[in-house]
Order: structure tokens, then C-alpha cells, then sequence
């Protein structure tokens, strides 16, 4: 590879990323406004946010590794960016493959919970058990629906199966071929989110919104930078999986947006599980969905 | 003399040094020169990771005809490594403060070395078995080395040890009986002259073989339904030789394994081998009980609050992904599950030395009564924190390497399954794991340990050595991958193709090299983030918290520690029915009943019981 494709990718991936997912958020909110009959936030909204964040005058630490939760948040994400293939730029996903990436995502999850675990608030360590609760209620689908794909390319490579499904057009897409594992995806994908009605960890309500209690200022906006990257992760790689990837940026673009608008138009409505509720939710639907899909796969 | 002659010597010598000297204070250093100079004479045989040629040991017998003697070839030389690793470590670990303060405690520590050096000399005597005899003497030397050093400190050691020797002699016998069976069929005990004859012999046989040398290996490593034992047994040994156990003891089943499976059998003929009825060959079987021993003791360790305990079941789980990756029989998987042995020692080596880091310092291993000690203990949690992200094969760390490729290996060969089996484990770990950290060093700090200090560089250096090992091992797995391919070449299986970085695969590679360097990027990155843009930031103390309304004392025990995940408890805890344990005592009382049975009749307490049975037996006799 050469030296300054690799610095480009660098650079630009993590930050395009993150553009695209300011724009996500802002579509989250402005779709939950609108359906709640408000008019919703302006369009630089979500960019005001964090830079305000940001900037507050008062930062409260707990710690050193308060900080060091926040940093491997960011930059987990930052690294995950950059094995995520996009048109135009592949970055390093030739030398980490689907599965390196989904434990790469891990990191940040990792960061966040050694984070929040140090601010000593019962309310966060609540919300990190949860999270993690969720992970193994989401976390199981969503490798039967990997394993799936990756034994229908014969590749766990993020490129080749997006060219697989290119060269075959609409009917070679994963969602085409394999529709059952491509809706078990999609919960998987919700449930991933930490949307309505799996969004336990946050719970305002319960547990005072969870890994962000003790969080402000830079804390609370280096989540919020998370968020984006997560949303913009999350509709890639199921545009990935299923919908072929992007030919283009226009196609790109809309194939994510409109992946991450199914869950966000369809949360506002839900109200909230319970823990276990959420866990038997995920093993029972979108495991039993991605199992039969993977039968259909395998035979 | 070869070197493997001096190695075994230089071992012996280990074992006598510490009844000389192991109660003074140099005892301890001296044990640790030694097993340094066994690693260096290790070192002089690496030829054998890089598919050198075998090395025989001198000494050698006759007995009945057979010649029993030891040679050490990349297999050996493998676990030989990881064990005079695991004994060095966790003897400097041991060399000063801890040492002073075992003494000071009224244990003899004389005895303590005595143990652990017995121990890596009857598994460096095993590894190096050329004949199934010495196979089996050094089975039963690491059997009962294994016993001393889990009973050393007496107590409470002292009944998890009487039931590992149960379960160990058990194992033994099916041993002995696979090996009379080989040596009907065989003629020879030489394992050479084995693996001559071993293609022509017949499934029956083989099925044989499992349920002989697979049921007494299995013992050893802890494999379902064998799992009971290890985790009691390892956590009450003293603080060296529990992380010393972790990290190796139970591995020495997985050699067994290796050699008489792997090696003699091969993994082609027991994949061609079908269990009537179903569509399963004895090779799924064997993998699906590796997938049983991954998920079933990880999600025992789940509700553990003994940080100990959490480990060593944690450990048991974990030998089932080498187990599974071997089965895999493709050289990516069983070069996965050979790696996994090798990651898993070193990230179970210090996630023990850390643990037993806090036990010095504060007297505890209950994940209920600790809390917050990353403010006193930093490098101690540093460790922790590499160790687990190891364990649960996160990356950086070399956990995920090995894990990786056992993944890569199921879904290559198209076991789907099998392979989310083995992510519900890795989901279980993580959990726990996470539960293990948060429970010790996150969360509240006690006020009773408000005061406690970082354990002596004694003791944090040999951790963070290993820690450093466990990152560099994962950036560079390609140094560990060249000796898991020299010991892929000797058993016969086929060989990775690999680079320093990893393993390239046309269809989805993986190079750490780069990967790591990217996580290294990223965080670096995500530190420009937040300490540049981000404004300056005050530290304030644990109890400026939010707490909805009231204020925080010392006094209020908020920490949100005791059943970490309530809510998945909920849905788990019907499934948690103790079944092994159940079918453990169950058969404890029917070996009760037929030894009362057989005790009464050699004693003839009963006699007119006899007199009268006797009688109606003629009277039925006589009428009929």
C-alpha cells in the first residue's frame, strides 16, 4: 500500500465518518420530533452540541482512567473506521476481516465501561451491566447472521463481499439471497443501537441515564462523537452485508441513511424492556430468524 | 550428554535445592535463577521450534523386554517452554515479599518450592515420553506432584485436592487400560512402532482409544463432564502455584491428547469415523464437547464472587478452545487451538499474579468486599486490565489472536454451529471478566482500604513482564505462530502458512501487525480529541457523585456489586441445575453403598443375614 493512500485513508475515513454521522444524528432527532409533531433541532445542531460540550468551562474527573475510558471510546471507534470500506477507500480492511472488526468494536464498549466503572456512581455501574447484558442478547444474532454471509461468499473479507454482491447487481445483494438472515440483521442492528425498547442502559427514567451520569462536558461530548461514529458503523456494515455496499457515494449514502432510518422511525414508539426481557427478545427472534436463514444458507 | 540430559538434571537439582535452602530468604531467588537457567537450556534447544530433529535423553531402561526413555521434539519443546515460563515467573513473583510474608504466616515455604519444582520436573519428564510406559510413569509423577502442591498449604486445600487425586486416579486407570489395549494390538509400547501400525486400527479400536486415553486425558484438562474438580482444587493453592496451575498443569491432559489423537490416530481418521444413527463422526463429537466445555464452565465462572474461583473456571473453559481449534484438524484452527495454549498461559498468568497482588494487599478475593483499588493499586489494574482483554480475546491483546483463528478455522470448514457456540462463550467471558475488574478495581473505594499501597516491584515485576508479553505477543504473533507450525510439521497435521503479523488468507487474512498499529493510531487520535480540544479537567473525590437528592458518606455501601447481572440472572438461573454435581454425588453414594456392601462381607457383620440368605438359596436349589 502505498504511503499516501494510507495516510488518506487514515484521515479522511475516521473524519467522513464522523461527518456522515452528525448528519445520522440529526436525521434520529429530527425523525423522533416529527413524529411527536415538533419541528425538531436546526441543521447544525448536532455539531453545536459537541463543540459546546467541548468547550464547557467546568470538566469533572474521577479519575485517570475516567479519562483513558473516554479516550479508548473515541479512538476504538476511530480505529474501527478505518477497517470499514467505503467507495473510494478501503483503508486496512485487507488486513483485518469482518470478524477483527466486530472485535475491534469491542474497544470502544470496553473504554467506556472502564470509564464510567471509575466515577464509583451505582447508577453507571447498573448501566455498564446492562450494556454488557445487551451485548450478549445482540452479539448472538448478529455473528449467525456474519457467519451466514461469510460462509455464502466464502470470505470474512469486507471488500470481497461487497464486490461479490456488486458484480450481481440488485439479486446478488445479501438481501436478496438471503432475506431471513438480512431481517435478523436488522433487529440485531436495532438492538445494537440501544434504541426503544432495548435501551436499558440509559433508562433516564430508572437509572438516570446510566454510563452517562457522571458525564460532562468533553466526557459527556466525547460519548456523543461515539454516537455518531456508532450509527455511521452500524448502517455501514449492514450495507455491507446486504444492500452491496456503495457503487457510489450517493448510493452509499442512501443506502445507510435509509438502513439507520428503519430503527430510528420505529423506536419512538416503543416504551422500554426489561433487562431479561430484552436478552429473551434477542435469542428468541432474531436468533431463531438467523438460524433458520443460516439453515437455508448452509443447504 | 545432551542438552536435554542437562535440562533434566538442572530440573532435578530445582527439586533439591529448596530442601537445602527454601526457608531463607535467598531461597527464593535461587529458585527463580534456576528455572532461568532451565529456560536458557530451553532456549538452547530451539532448533526444535523451528523443525529441528529430535532430541533424545540418555538415560533410558529396559523393563520386560521394552525400552522406556524420553526424547523432546517441537511438541515437547512447546509446552516445555510454556512451563519453565510459568514456573519462572511465578517463582520470582513469589522471591520477595510474598515469600517473607508466607514464612512470616507460620506456611513452610521450604515445602511450597519443593512442590512447584517437583512439578515442572515431572512435567518436563513427561513432555519428553518416547513410549506410552513413560508416558504413564509421567503421568502419574504430574498426578501426584499436581496433589502435593494443591495440598501444601493443608485447610481448606486440603478436600478440592482428595477429589482432584480421585478424579487423577480414575484417569489413570482408563490410561493404563488404552495402553494394554495398544500394546495387545501393537506389540510394543514404542511410539514410533504406534504410529507405524496406528493407520490399520480399526474404528472399534479407536472408539476404544477415546473412552481410554481421551476419558483420562480429559480428566486432567477438565473437559465436560470431567469440569467439577480444577476450579477448587487450583484457587486454595498458595498464590504461586495457583497461578502456576492456571496457566499450564491442566495442558498437560491436552498434550495427551495431542500425542494419542492428534498424533497417532489423526484427526482424518476420527472425522471418518460416524456414530451410528446419527450424522456425526467421532471427531464432531469430540468438538462439541470441547464447545460444551467452552460455554458450560464460562458460564459457571459467571457467578463466582471468588476472583480465584472466576479465573480458574475461566481457565477449565478455555481448554475448550484448543481442544475445539485441534479438532478443527485444519492447519488454521489447530494452529489456533495450539497458539490459545500458549496465549492463555501467559494472560492467566497474570490475571492470577494480579488477583493474588490484591489478596497480599488487602486479605480478600470476595468480588463482594473489594471495590475502587485502581486509586491504590495502578499497576496492578494495568495488568488486570491487559489480562482480560486477553482472556476475552479482545484486541490488542494475543488472546484474540488464537481465538481469531479458531473462528476463521469453523467457518472456513463450514461449522456454524460450532462456531456461535464458541462466540456465546467469548460473550460469557467478557461479561465476567468485566465483573472481575469493575468488582476490584472499579466502583467505590473501601474506606478500610483507603490507606493500602502497590505490591513491591517483587511482585509487580514479573507481572508486568508477562503483561508486556501478552501485548508484544499479539502484535507479533508470527514468533509464537513459527513454533505452533514446527509442532503442526511433528503430529502430522497440516502446517500454517503465516507472517510475523499473522495469517494471510486470500479470503479474509489477518495481519496484527497492522491492526494493532491502527488501535495504537486510533487511540492516539482519540487522545488529541479530548485532552486537546476538550478543556482542562478537575479531579474530584469518589463521593462527589450524583446520587439522586442525598448526599454520599463512606458509610453508605452503594457499590452495585453483588449479582453483577440481575437482570440476566432472571432469565439464566432456571437453567442452572447442578446436573455434574448432582451426577458427582450421585455416583459418590453408589461407590458408598457397594464399598459398605463389600466391607460387611469381609467383615461378616451380618452373619445371620448371610446364614439365612444361604440357606433359602439351598432350599431353592433343592426344590427346583
Amino acid at each position: 500500500m502505498h504511503w499516501k493512500t494510507l495516510l488518506i485513508d487514515l484521515t479522511l475515513m475516521p473524519l467522513v465518518a464522523f461527518v456522515v454521522g452528525l448528519f445520522l444524528v440529526l436525521m434520529m432527532r429530527k425523525v423522533n420530533a416529527r413524529i411527536q409533531r415538533r419541528i425538531g433541532p436546526p441543521f447544525f445542531q448536532p455539531l453545536y452540541d459537541i463543540v459546546k460540550l467541548f468547550g464547557k468551562e467546568i470538566q469533572i474527573s474521577h479519575g485517570l482512567w475516567h479519562d483513558l475510558g473516554i479516550v479508548m471510546l473515541i479512538g476504538g471507534y476511530i480505529a474501527a473506521e478505518v477497517l470499514l470500506p467505503v467507495p473510494g477507500m478501503v483503508g486496512l480492511a485487507h488486513k483485518g476481516d469482518v470478524l477483527v472488526l466486530i472485535y475491534v468494536l469491542m474497544v470502544p464498549s470496553l473504554g467506556m465501561a472502564l470509564g464510567v466503572g471509575q466515577c464509583a456512581n451505582p447508577n453507571g455501574s447498573i448501566g455498564i451491566s446492562r450494556a454488557l447484558t445487551s451485548m450478549l442478547a445482540y452479539d448472538v444474532p448478529l455473528m449467525v447472521v456474519i457467519v451466514g454471509v461469510a460462509w455464502h461468499y466464502g470470505t470474512t473479507s469486507l471488500p470481497e463481499i461487497i464486490a461479490l454482491q456488486q458484480a450481481e447487481g440488485v439479486s446478488g445483494w445479501g438481501l436478496s439471497t438471503m432475506p431471513l438472515l438480512a431481517l435478523a440483521g436488522i433487529i440485531s442492528t436495532h438492538m445494537m443501537l440501544g434504541k426503544e425498547p432495548f435501551e436499558t442502559y440509559v433508562a433516564p427514567a430508572e437509572i438516570a441515564t446510566g454510563p452517562m451520569v457522571e458525564m460532562g462536558g468533553k466526557y459527556l461530548g466525547g460519548m456523543f462523537v461515539s454516537q455518531c461514529f456508532q450509527l455511521y458503523t452500524a448502517g455501514v456494515l449492514y450495507t455491507s452485508l446486504f444492500l452491496g455496499g456503495g457503487e457510489n457515494w450517493l448510493s452509499f449514502l442512501a443506502k445507510v441513511f435509509a438502513v439507520i432510518f428503519i430503527p430510528v422511525s420505529i423506536t419512538v414508539v416503543f416504551p422500554r424492556f426489561k433487562v431479561g426481557e430484552g436478552v429473551a427478545f434477542g435469542w428468541k427472534w432474531p436468533t431463531t430468524i438467523g438460524l433458520i436463514g443460516l439453515a437455508l444458507v448452509f443447504y | 550428554m545432551s542438552t536435554l540430559d542437562l535440562l533434566l538434571l538442572v530440573s532435578a537439582i530445582t527439586v533439591a535445592t529448596p530442601l537445602l535452602i527454601g526457608n531463607t530468604r535467598l531461597g527464593g531467588w535461587a529458585m527463580t535463577l534456576l528455572y532461568a537457567a532451565q529456560g536458557g537450556l530451553l532456549i538452547g534447544m530451539r532448533d526444535l521450534g523451528y523443525g529441528g530433529q529430535p532430541i533424545p535423553a540418555s538415560p533410558g531402561f529396559m523393563v520386560f523386554g521394552q525400552q522406556i526413555h524420553w526424547a523432546y521434539d517441537a511438541l515437547s519443546w512447546f509446552f516445555a517452554l510454556i512451563t519453565v515460563g510459568s514456573a519462572l515467573f511465578t517463582a520470582w513473583y513469589a522471591s520477595g515479599e510474598w515469600g517473607a510474608r508466607y514464612r512470616r504466616d507460620g506456611y513452610s515455604l521450604r515445602l511450597l518450592h519443593t512442590a512447584m519444582a517437583l512439578n515442572v520436573f515431572a512435567m518436563l519428564v513427561l513432555l519428553g515420553s518416547a513410549d506410552l510406559l513413560s508416558l504413564f510413569i509421567g503421568w502419574e509423577l504430574v498426578s501426584w506432584a499436581s496433589f502435593l502442591l494443591m495440598a501444601v498449604r493443608g485447610g481448606p486445600a486440603v478436600q478440592p485436592a482428595l477429589r482432584y487425586i480421585v478424579y487423577a486416579m480414575g484417569g489413570a486407570m482408563a490410561i493404563m487400560m488404552g495402553l494394554a489395549m495398544v500394546y495387545i494390538q501393537v506389540g510394543s509400547m514404542e511410539l514410533s512402532q504406534i504410529a507405524a501400525a496406528a493407520p490399520g486400527f480399526s474404528d472399534g479400536l479407536v472408539w476404544l482409544l477415546i473412552l481410554s486415553f481421551g476419558v483420562g486425558f480429559a480428566v486432567k484438562m477438565g473437559l465436560v463432564p470431567f469440569h467439577l474438580w480444577q476450579a477448587p482444587a487450583y484457587a486454595e493453592t498458595p498464590a504461586p502455584g495457583s497461578a502456576f496451575f492456571g496457566a499450564i498443569s491442566a495442558r498437560m491432559g491436552l498434550f495427551g491428547i495431542i500425542l494419542i489423537l492428534v498424533k497417532l490416530v489423526g484427526v482424518a481418521h476420527l472425522a471418518g469415523m460416524p456414530i451410528p444413527f446419527t450424522f456425526l463422526s467421532a471427531r464432531d463429537l469430540l468438538a462439541w464437547v470441547a464447545a460444551l466445555t467452552i460455554i458450560i464452565p464460562t458460564y459457571t465462572a459467571l457467578r463466582q464472587h471468588d476472583a480465584r474461583l472466576l479465573l480458574m473456571w475461566h481457565g477449565v473453559g478455555q481448554g475448550g478452545y484448543m481442544l475445539l481449534g485441534l479438532m478443527v484438524g485444519s492447519a488454521l484452527g489447530s494452529a489456533g487451538g495450539l497458539l490459545h495454549v500458549f496465549n492463555y498461559a501467559t494472560n492467566q498468568l497474570i490475571l492470577l499474579m494480579a488477583v493474588f497482588a490484591v489478596i497480599h494487599r488487602t486479605g480478600t478475593a470476595d468480588l463482594n468486599k473489594l471495590g475502587g483499588l485502581v486509586a491504590r493499586m495502578p499497576l496492578s489494574f494495568l495488568v488486570l486490565l491487559i489480562g482480560i482483554i486477553g482472556l476475552a480475546g479482545i484486541p490488542p491483546m494475543n488472546g484474540f489472536v488464537s481465538k481469531w483463528m479458531v473462528y476463521r478455522s469453523l467457518i472456513a470448514e463450514g461449522m456454524p454451529l460450532l462456531f456461535v457456540a464458541s462466540v456465546v462463550g467469548t460473550l460469557g467471558t467478557i461479561l465476567s471478566v468485566y465483573k472481575l475488574i469493575h468488582n476490584m478495581f472499579l466502583g467505590q473505594l473501601r474506606a478500610e482500604h483507603a490507606q493500602i499501597r502497590e505490591v513491591p516491584l517483587s511482585m509487580s515485576l514479573p507481572m508486568l513482564v508477562v503483561a508486556a508479553l501478552v501485548f508484544l505477543s499479539g502484535y507479533f504473533p508470527g514468533v509464537a505462530l513459527d513454533w505452533v507450525a514446527a509442532v503442526q510439521a511433528g503430529v502430522g497435521l497440516p502446517v500454517i502458512a503465516h507472517t510475523l503479523g499473522g495469517v494471510p488468507l486470500p479470503n479474509g487474512g489477518l495481519d496484527m501487525i497492522w491492526v494493532v498499529s491502527l488501535i495504537l493510531y486510533g487511540f492516539a487520535v482519540g487522545a488529541l480529541i479530548f485532552f486537546v480540544l476538550g478543556g482542562r479537567s478537575t479531579r474530584v473525590h469518589q463521593l462527589d457523585n450524583y446520587a439522586g437528592g442525598h448526599f454520599l458518606t463512606a458509610q453508605t455501601r452503594y457499590q452495585y456489586s453483588n449479582i453483577f447481572y440481575p437482570g440476566l440472572f432472571r432469565l439464566l438461573s432456571p437453567v442452572y441445575r447442578n446436573s455434574f454435581v448432582w451426577l458427582e454425588a450421585g455416583l459418590g453414594s453408589a461407590v458408598n453403598l457397594v464399598s459398605m456392601g463389600a466391607r460387611g462381607l469381609y467383615r461378616s457383620v451380618h452373619p445371620a443375614f448371610y446364614i439365612l440368605a444361604g440357606f433359602v438359596l439351598t432350599l431353592a436349589w433343592v426344590i427346583t
